[in-house]
């Protein structure tokens, strides 16, 4: 592990007894964890495990989907997120979420970007702004001279960089990244990874991956969930090396995979 | 595995031979409406106010009337169909109400059209006392026109991609942010194709406009929405109705310069359509 992680540090957010259901589905049952600040948390765990929903309770983003349900708490920055006067376009505005589909917009990579920024009604160095969130995701040097080019011209890690870029010229808090390399080449998925290290501490940042090994490369804490459920949570080290349960060990060994 | 390929060539050529006679059919209108048309149709035709003596008839009246109800039927219909559209589709939450408004919109659209022209005509013409007169005419045909907009603006809508809209709620936009930053540009081609269709069907419809009650004879082309009502499909249907011969060349003009309009029309959409496109990519 490239940073030993305190457990101890202030926690940026919280979540308590949360649950999601999608109809009858239960997405989520019953999740208390606290993320820190600065760090990068992984969640992992086979897919259908509920590390999307998890990661959109951050950014409430499940109610956009019709017949989901949230129960239970988060706390951000002293709040209650889900309280009643809580608007959700602000939470997304400081907690940003990059998809794990990749989808710029039909624009050129400028307006991409600006996009955030301009909904936010911000009034500042618009390009200024473009380029240190073009920069921060490594895709500056590339696109520099043709800021105009339609977005869906680039290639495909270009174009998951583009979409970082995009959340982080929102200047979020916290960066949330749903399978940020899943459609990536394994060069590609380095460029990312590395991007990612860079980011953090600047950013708490929370990744839902399927790919144990990257939770492994990437994160100070590691949360492994199943069917729902949060199953084990601490330290990547330790996770990965003493899991306490014996489906976290099976899943890591790949036994029952 | 013989006997499977010419299975499917009996039924290429049964296709081809379906498509030709639909080019065939097309071409013989066409060339029957062309030629009984050419013995009337000119710039004076279209001038000229309808006349007893055929020599003397042309469609100035109806064709103004047309134009009127065309813009009309597009001020009306369009904002709240693409209105109630988006509100569908991106606002309303799934309750029995919306879905029961949305089953409403997708029926009507199959209603024949001579019903709307009783429903303008009890509405409209009678109860809100607006007359026989092109502004009734208008409102018919919006409420026409607006069950087809309706499906199809949702359809257009639906159909943008839902990643999308996602990426912009996540980047923190308003739902009408979404709406108007994402939604309208990626639906818009479909939302002006499917509107297109909708003016076709209206401005190319009779009953209804018969049923409110129609000038059959104007001397003047109408200025405002408030004079009588006349257009060219009912002035096809009365020169149609009549038994002398040179008044079926008159109803074949005027049909000729409805088609051609009803066809510039859907060009120029066809053109913007392909713009927005552009555009959009």
């Amino acid at each position: 592990m490239s940073r030993p992680a305190a457990p101890a540090d202030a926690p940026v957010l919280t979540a308590e007894r949360l649950s999601v259901r999608f109809g009858r589905h239960i997405a989520l049952k019953d999740v208390s964890l606290s993320i820190p600040r600065g760090r990068i948390v992984s969640i992992i765990g086979p897919s259908g495990c509920g590390k999307t929903t998890l990661l959109r309770c951050f950014s409430r983003m499940n109610e956009l989907v019709s017949g989901a349900r949230t129960r239970g708490k988060v706390h951000f920055a002293g709040m209650d997120l889900y309280g009643p006067d809580i608007d959700p376009v602000e939470v997304r505005r400081r907690i940003g979420m990059v998809f794990q589909k990749t989808t710029p917009f039909p624009k050129s990579v400028f307006d991409n970007i600006a996009f955030g920024p301009r909904a936010s009604g911000f009034t500042g160095d618009l390009q200024g702004l473009v380029e240190e969130a073009l920069t921060d995701a490594g895709l500056w040097s590339e696109v520099a001279d043709e800021l105009d080019t339609p977005a869906l011209e680039l290639s495909a890690g270009q174009k998951q960089r583009l979409c970082i870029a995009r959340t982080l010229a929102l200047k979020p808090d916290v960066l949330l990244l749903d399978e940020p390399t899943s459609a990536l080449d394994p060069e590609a998925t380095a460029r990312i990874e590395s991007i990612i290290r860079a980011l953090s501490p600047r950013y708490t940042i929370v990744i839902a991956t399927y790919n144990r090994w990257q939770a492994a490369r990437l994160s100070d804490m590691t949360a492994f969930l199943d069917r729902g459920e949060l199953l084990e949570y601490g330290l990547t080290e330790t996770l990965f090396t003493n899991p306490r349960e014996a489906r976290t060990e099976s899943y890591l060994t790949g036994r029952t995979q | 595995m013989n006997r499977t390929a010419s299975r499917r060539d009996s039924v290429g050529a049964a296709c081809r031979a379906a498509a030709i006679a639909v080019v065939v059919g097309f071409v013989v209108l066409a060339a029957y409406l062309g030629v009984t048309a050419s013995q009337v149709v000119d710039i004076d035709f279209l001038r000229r106010t309808p006349s007893g003596v055929a020599v003397t008839a042309g469609i100035g009246p109806a064709l103004a009337g047309t134009l009127w109800l065309l813009l009309l039927t597009a001020v009306l219909a369009l904002p709240i169909g693409i209105g109630t559209a988006i509100y569908l589709e991106e606002y309303a939450p799934r309750t029995r109400l919306t879905a029961l408004i949305e089953s409403v919109a997708a029926n009507l659209a199959g209603i024949p059209s001579v019903i709307y022209g009783i429903v303008g005509l009890a509405l409209f013409v009678r109860a809100l006392g607006m007359g026989p007169t092109i502004l009734a005419g208008g409102c018919t045909l919006a409420v026409l026109a607006l069950p087809v907009v309706i499906v199809s603006s949702r359809t257009a809508i639906r159909r943008v991609p839902e990643g999308l809209r996602m990426a912009a709620y996540g980047l923190g936009a308003t739902r009408w942010q979404v709406v108007r930053n994402q939604i309208l540009p990626a639906a818009g081609p479909g939302i002006l194709a499917g509107c297109c269709a909708a003016f076709t069907r209206t401005a190319g419809a009779a009953a209804p406009l018969l049923v409110l009650g129609t000038a059959t004879f104007m001397s003047f082309a109408p200025q405002t929405p408030a004079h009588p009502l006349t257009s060219l499909p009912t002035q096809i249907f009365v020169w149609a109705t009549r038994s002398q011969e040179e008044f079926a060349a008159l109803a074949a003009g005027a049909a000729l310069v409805l088609l051609l309009l009803l066809l510039a029309m859907n060009l120029v959409a066809a053109l913007v359509v392909r713009g927005l496109k552009g555009a959009f990519r």
